[in-house]
């Protein structure tokens, strides 16, 4: 299994909050050590790695992990507390992910 | 069909040329495990189409505990109307105690409405999408173009997919104006929530929703106490060179 992280580089040259909050969680949890690689999108070069793993994977947001095994299609997990539980295997709390799920996802104003 | 198999992105640029009524029609041929999210407002144009094709799908509702009577009476009156089972989903008992214990019960007039959300709707969504392979909402276009000008009417939903495997999420009348929703409504004589008629264009919690006046959009109507929030975790695919 081989994970990647993509982060963020926004258009004016800083860095995404969210990724740096992620980058944090994952230090502090010793996550990070399971982390094979991490990729910059930056939007302010269409052809960093990051954006084009986001185009291939069609994924529109940032930050967002990459999931390879062999023989398997990638999966794309955008939800840190959701990609802890289901890759990682570590306990989150339902609440926590809710939350961050909220958050992350204005679109969601629908429900 | 296994939902892997389904290219999203192609079918929906087919699908986006289609009426709701054909992709409710292509979505139901192609899952069993298929549920309709129905909000208690004019998304019930959905359920009425859905009711032609597949009469016995599955629909759900989120009771917030917050709504207003009305929509209380309307869902009621939707299950009479179609002869329907409706599973009203509940907000963990637990942790809205812990939340108005902590904070009040309008704590999102103070904070926003985030946490409030997360706990009456997100969660216990989640968990129902958890039972499904696909799911059907009544999300449109013109309902907020800041957060939905793009939406698809298929898509691969990663928020709430079970581990390892995949979510199909629907959108139907993404591509319809209200002006085509209250068409098919009068047109149709389907029934709808009475609230519409006292300058409510669109509808969610009682606290959180107020009626609109000449000229304003609708999401003026929702959390209208909050600042845009910025979305800074969406990627700007522009930047993105074409292959
Ligand atoms: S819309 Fe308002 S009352 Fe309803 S869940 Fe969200 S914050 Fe809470």
């Amino acid at each position: 299994m081989k994970i990647t992280l993509v982060k963020k580089i926004l258009a004016d040259g800083s860095p995404c909050k969210k990724c740096g909050d992620v980058l944090q969680k994952l230090e502090e949890s010793g996550h990070m050590s399971r982390i094979d690689e991490v990729l910059v999108a930056d939007e302010r070069d269409p052809d960093s790695a990051g954006l084009q793993v986001a185009k291939d994977l069609n994924v529109h947001r940032a930050p967002f992990f990459v999931v390879e095994k062999e023989g398997q299609a990638p999966e794309v997990h955008t939800v840190y507390l959701k990609f802890v539980k289901d890759v990682l295997e570590q306990n989150t709390s339902a609440s926590d992910e809710a939350l961050e799920i909220m958050k992350d996802n204005p679109d969601l104003d629908f429900i | 069909m296994p939902a892997e198999l389904l290219n999203t992105v192609d079918i929906d640029s087919t699908l986006q040329k289609e009426p709701p009524q054909e992709i409710l029609r292509y979505a139901l041929s192609q899952f069993d495990n298929i549920a309709l999210s129905f909000s208690g407002a004019e998304d019930v144009v959905l359920l009425d189409m859905a009711m032609q094709i597949r009469p016995n799908i599955e629909v759900f509702c989120l009771d917030t505990g917050r709504l207003h009577s009305e929509t209380y009476r309307f869902i009621e009156k939707v299950r009479e109307h179609y002869n329907i089972n409706i599973d009203v989903l509940y907000p963990d008992g637990s942790a809205v105690r812990q939340l108005v214990k902590e904070k009040g019960l309008y704590s999102f007039y103070q904070d926003n409405h985030q946490e409030c959300c997360s706990i009456r709707k997100i969660a216990p969504l989640k968990s129902k999408l958890l039972e499904l392979d696909a799911w059907v909402t009544g999300q449109r276009k013109d309902q907020s173009p800041g957060t939905r000008g793009t939406i698809p009417v298929i898509q691969d939903d990663r928020l709430f997919a079970r581990a390892n495997e995949t979510l199909t999420k629907f959108n139907p009348l993404a591509n319809w104006t209200s002006r085509q929703v209250w068409d098919y409504i009068r047109a149709y004589n389907v029934p709808y929530n009475e609230l519409h008629d006292r300058g409510f264009q669109s509808i969610g919690c009682e606290p959180c929703t107020r009626p609109t006046g000449p000229n304003q959009h609708e999401r003026e109507g929702r959390w209208w106490w909050e600042e845009a929030t910025q979305k800074e975790c969406g990627l700007h695919a522009s930047n993105v060179k074409k292959a």
